[in-house]
């Protein structure tokens, strides 16, 4: 009880001190100083119309590439956790006909529109994140449906892999033209689709680097799905 | 009703797959257009085993003729059932009579069963509990007739023409 009480009273002292700090920053005035430059120097600097993909992988590219690390780290940590020789699903009873039928037609719209989600990154809400953790969304469904599903293990893995070696590929590739690590060089030194922005084949590498992110976080999620649903066989711990 | 060829089965997900992709993007850029087939493709080549079974059969005319008048019958069937149910919560007496209630289809088909059992849970205050084999589990707000027969009469029976003709 006093320990509740005490709990309350520090998370309220809390809550007043940070809603005092905020209450010093007005709202809805213009306080932008790097930010007016995004908004206007993005569509000549990275083609792309939606400055927040701009931002997220011309501007602070680094950003994305931790993120994407801390990711694979988040599934290999998982991996290594749950690791075990022999694995194997501890569901026992299949899902009801309405809910299989429903998963199995249901799987070629979601990941389709996973990959729209990835595809439009520079032209629509959304990106890499989102379209990867919808297509991990259709393998989840079939996990959950079906006692026995499982992802081919020889092409999920090394696919992740590849994706990721993409990305850094495709860094390094602006490292030798450009002169810096993660450089534009679609957009900046061969100007593909500069007559395009705002249709799909633009912004330089920006569709590149969601692809190939929406692959790897699709595959990364999949795998930490797929490593916490089993249970080692009988006999193990 | 064995299962189409691989080609058809492929060719019918990809098909579908770009109706829906265009759909998505409402537009008639040809760069949307060359990406969307790409996409369809690919996707297709990784699901189109689990997503269909008849393949191209399912663009037979008839079906097509029979799905197309099914959706403003199902719609219309939807918007009864909706202001049935607000008269019963409204009504000072609540009218209703609940009861689990077991039904037989003829439809043999996984799809159509999953779009007969979803037809009956979105009409007149009836609930697919669960399906096993071609008998259904329904809960019925107002039970009119307890028996097999006659349940599958008046809840069935009226999807089931349509349906048979679409799936099977």
């Amino acid at each position: 009880m006093v320990k509740r009480v005490l709990a309350i009273v520090f998370i309220l002292i809390i809550g007043l001190w940070m809603a005092k700090a905020l209450d010093q920053v007005p709202f809805g005035e213009d306080r932008m100083l790097v930010g007016k430059y995004y908004l206007e120097h993005v569509k000549e600097e990275t083609g792309a119309v939606n400055a927040v993909t701009a931002v997220v992988v011309n501007y602070r590219g680094f950003d994305t590439l931790g993120e994407v690390t801390v990711l694979f780290i988040a599934s290999t940590g998982v991996a290594a956790l749950l690791w075990k020789k022999r694995k194997e699903r501890s569901a026992k009873t299949e899902g009801s006909v309405v809910l299989t039928t429903g998963a199995r037609i249901l799987l070629p719209f979601i990941m389709l529109f996973g990959a729209y989600i990835f595809i439009h990154g520079h032209l629509t809400p959304g990106g890499g994140f989102p379209g990867g953790a919808t297509i991990a969304t259709a393998f989840l469904f079939l996990y959950l449906t079906f006692t026995l599903y499982e992802v081919d293990h020889k092409t999920f893995e090394p696919l992740e892999g590849l994706a990721g070696i993409g990305y850094v590929t495709v860094g390094l590739i602006g490292l030798a033209v450009g002169g810096y690590f993660l450089f534009d060089w679609i957009w900046q030194t061969w100007g593909v689709g500069k007559e395009n922005i705002g249709r799909l084949l633009s912004a330089g590498f920006i569709p590149i680097i969601y692809t190939l992110i929406g692959i790897k976080v699709g595959t990364e999620l999949t795998g930490i799905i797929d490593n916490m649903i089993k249970e080692p066989e009988e006999g193990g711990q | 009703m064995g299962e189409a060829s691989k080609v058809s089965r492929y060719l019918y997900t990809v098909l579908i797959l770009f109706i829906i992709w265009m759909f998505l993007t409402s537009s008639f850029d040809p760069q949307e257009l060359v990406m969307g087939v790409i996409f369809s493709l690919i996707v297709g080549a990784l699901t189109y085993e689990v997503f269909t079974e008849k393949g191209l059969a399912n663009l037979n005319p008839r079906r097509i003729t029979y799905f197309v008048a099914y959706i403003p019958y199902f719609i219309w069937a939807m918007v009864m059932a909706n202001l049935d149910v607000a008269y019963r919560v409204l009504h000072p007496k609540r009218p209703i009579n609940p009861g689990i209630v077991e039904c037989k289809t003829t439809l043999t088909n996984n799809t159509g069963k999953l779009v007969l059992a979803n037809s009956i849970t979105l009409t007149p205050g009836t609930i697919t509990l669960d399906v096993k084999g071609d008998r259904y589990f329904i809960h019925w707000i107002d039970v009119k007739d307890e028996s097999v027969e006659g349940a599958s009469e008046s809840i069935i029976k009226p999807f089931e023409k349509f349906l048979k003709v679409i799936f099977e």
